[in-house]
């Protein structure tokens, strides 16, 4: 059973990575049709009835592509508050809408002010201890990372209140820890990209009549690289299985992903500047995009501090 | 299959609960080496008794636990706080690990139930001028009849002066590549011209020794492995123990270690709070690395950089959490000039943890050999020029 899942996510990961490294920019028909989008809605409503694991994958693979697209606000956001809602008809209308790509959706989950991917949404869904469906104002917040979409939402007109199944307070604690693992997932991919990136170049090029990658200070670099995304990939590993099986305890696993490896994609993006050397400054040359988006990313849905204060409340009684 | 497993954790809890001396940290603070060897041979013949020593063994031989019982096993160890097999390591491990690789049928039937008798190993690899360049070890192995005789001086020998027996590496063939004329040897540590010089180290103590050999005599029959091998049989079997070995380390970490941190901690300052938080993170994928290395190993699917990121990885997080603990502990930290021997890398006693940590960050291959095994095997970049 494990090994099917392997070979499925194995073809996932391949067939998304091939997708996104075509062209930067996807299209949101794209995401559709590839099935993404509704990956997480059921298969009565033409969804796909995966799961959060199958959605991380996607994750991990546009960070690895920079990829400039809706997917966080319109699926993953979006997704992930529907099938938190009671069951009413506008929820499963809205779920078969984002599936089939007729509707696209945003999420304001922790303020209205930073709504990733709001613009040219349909629809805003914003998330309080109900979620409203709001008909809204989006003003464009430009940030330097050219690759995410943020924008400050005004709610002109409530068109529908829905309520969450059960607690409200863990439906949305369930909603920020999806919204944070999938942008560490985000981080990992991006960083896995710089390595790959940086790997390749530095054997190809050559100082002092040798590759600059048989110097020490350079192939240390890289096995710095290496070791703190090996770990980072044990964080978010554990983070997606707990968000995926909604443990209580996830909070826990999430933090300790996001903080980890959200900081360490900016080292990592910023090392590969550095190995770069010149031609890694240049704006040809591609790596400040992963560089401004590392650091976006590490900002999006709490900072590593603040999750690791998240963590740090378990630690109030002596002996953990 | 998991019901089984918490089965297996209950059984192993309760025995840590009858087994494991409550006192056993204060008993052991400043004993002598004869105390120590005592309390040592005591203990692995406690874990013998109880299926727990050697787990990792074939069942012929005693062990053939399996793989995700054993990971049980040393995590209910370290979160009981047990004592730790330093005496035994080399034998349970290294030399274990050899025998069942390369040695002989008749080797293996000599030592291996030797072995969990309590025999004693140590291993003599390293030498004054081969130290990261192992290979351009100098001691040698001179064919002469029956016998090999050796003449050299080997160092860093971590319990030199308790071994019976010893893992030689020896040159016996002076003109061949340096790498290829190396031999591994079965060494008795009672032969005549085995001298041994226990060196004092940064913390005081005086497990490391030099091992003079001066015309030692070795029967043929303790060679492992066929002639000028050795440096092949030694790479096949310095790595392959290194997964659950490092699992027990990181649990004893992620257990005592950090809740002697937390509890030393003057948690309510967010800034102390904020460093505690990384250390968890941190201990939390080292675990992640272990359990995978020990499960990928099993499956033949080690990659092979993954032993020297978890050897790297490790060393350098107990380097950091120690000299957190002396940070945070203050003038009073300094005054703790005793540790428990049989403790784990980690005791609570901060500033000689702090210091002996550079025990991990340089032996077993530095961390900068570390870095280049992990850049050149993991990523493939190129090798330095290095001579043959």
């Amino acid at each position: 059973m494990a090994h099917d899942f392997d070979e499925f996510h194995a073809e996932l990961r391949s067939v998304a990575g091939d997708l996104l490294a075509k062209d930067r920019s996807v299209g949101w028909q794209t995401l559709v049709d590839a099935g993404w989008v509704g990956l997480e809605v059921g298969e009565r409503l033409g969804g796909a009835g995966a799961t959060f694991s199958e959605v991380a994958i996607v994750c991990q693979e546009m960070g690895r592509a920079a990829s400039t697209n809706s997917y966080l606000g319109g699926a993953v956001l979006a997704v992930g508050v529907l099938n938190g809602l009671q069951p009413s008809e506008t929820r499963d209308r809205l779920l078969t809408e984002v599936a089939s790509g007729t509707t696209r959706l945003a999420v304001a989950l922790e303020s209205s002010e930073f709504v990733p991917d709001a613009e040219g949404a349909d629809r805003i869904l914003v998330v309080d201890d109900t979620v409203g469906v709001v008909d809204a104002t989006v003003t464009p917040q430009p940030v330097l990372d050219e690759t995410r979409r943020l924008a400050t939402v005004t709610a002109d007109a409530v068109t529908e209140v829905l309520r969450f199944e059960g607690d409200p307070e863990t439906a949305v604690g369930l909603l920020r820890n999806r919204a944070a693992t999938a942008v560490a997932c985000d981080s990992l991919g991006l960083s896995e990209a710089m390595l790959t990136a940086t790997v390749e170049y530095v054997k190809v090029r050559h100082q002092f009549g040798r590759a600059i990658g048989s110097f020490q200070a350079v192939k240390h670099a890289c096995a710095d690289m290496l070791t703190t995304i090996s770990v980072s990939r044990q964080l978010v590993s554990a983070a997606i299985e707990a968000v995926a099986e909604q443990r209580p305890d996830a909070g826990v696993a999430v933090a300790m992903a996001k903080s980890h490896a959200c900081s360490a994609a900016v080292d990592i993006a910023g090392k590969a500047m550095q190995l770069h050397g010149g031609i890694g400054y240049t704006w040809e040359s591609g790596i400040h995009v992963y560089l401004k988006r590392a650091a976006l990313n590490r900002s999006l849905f709490g900072s590593p501090a603040a999750h690791r204060q998240e963590l740090t409340k378990r630690y109030s009684f002596k002996g953990v | 299959m998991t019901t089984h497993l918490e089965k297996f954790r209950s059984e192993v809890r309760r025995w840590c609960q009858e087994h494991i001396p409550p006192d056993w940290r204060a008993a052991q603070t400043g004993v002598d080496d004869e105390e120590f060897v005592r309390f040592q041979k005591w203990w692995f013949a406690e874990l013998h008794a109880a299926g727990y020593a050697v787990p990792h063994w074939p069942a012929e031989w005693g062990g053939g636990m399996p793989i995700a019982q054993q990971v049980v096993l040393y995590s209910e160890l370290a979160v009981h706080d047990a004592p730790r097999l330093v005496l035994a390591f080399v034998g349970i491990h290294h030399a274990a690990s050899t025998l069942l690789a390369a040695g002989t049928d008749e080797q293996r039937r000599r030592h291996l139930p030797a072995i969990l008798d309590g025999e004693i190993w140590v291993q003599g690899f390293s030498e004054p001028e081969a130290g990261s360049d192992l290979a351009s070890l100098r001691t040698t192995a001179r064919h002469d009849g029956d016998e090999f005789v050796v003449n050299g001086q080997k160092l860093w020998a971590s319990g030199g002066k308790h071994a019976d027996w010893c893992l030689l590496l020896a040159r016996t063939d002076v003109q061949a590549p340096k790498r290829k004329g190396i031999s591994y040897f079965l060494m008795d540590m009672k032969s005549p011209g085995v001298e041994v010089r226990p060196i004092r180290n940064a913390i005081g103590d005086s497990h490391f020794c030099e091992i003079f050999l001066n015309d030692v005599r070795i029967p043929a029959a303790n060679l492992v492995g066929p002639l000028n091998s050795g440096w092949q049989v030694a790479q096949a079997t310095l790595g392959a123990e290194r997964g659950m070995t490092m699992l027990e380390l990181a649990e004893r970490l992620g257990n005592a270690g950090f809740r002697w941190l937390v509890q030393s901690c003057p948690v309510d300052d967010p800034i102390v709070a904020d460093r505690l938080a990384q250390f968890e993170i941190e201990i939390t994928g080292l675990r992640g690395l272990c359990t995978e290395l020990v499960e990928k190993a099993e499956a033949g699917t080690a990659g092979p950089a993954d032993a020297s990121i978890v050897k790297l990885f490790y060393s350098e997080l107990l380097q950091r959490m120690t000299d957190f603990g002396v940070e945070i502990g203050g003038l009073s930290a300094h005054t703790q000039l005793v540790k428990s021997s049989s403790s784990g890398w980690e005791s609570g006693s901060w500033v000689l943890d702090f210091i002996g940590s550079w025990e991990w960050t340089i032996p077993g291959g530095s961390s900068e050999i570390q870095r280049t095994i992990i850049a050149e095997r993991g990523l493939e970049l190129p090798r330095e020029p290095s001579a043959l």
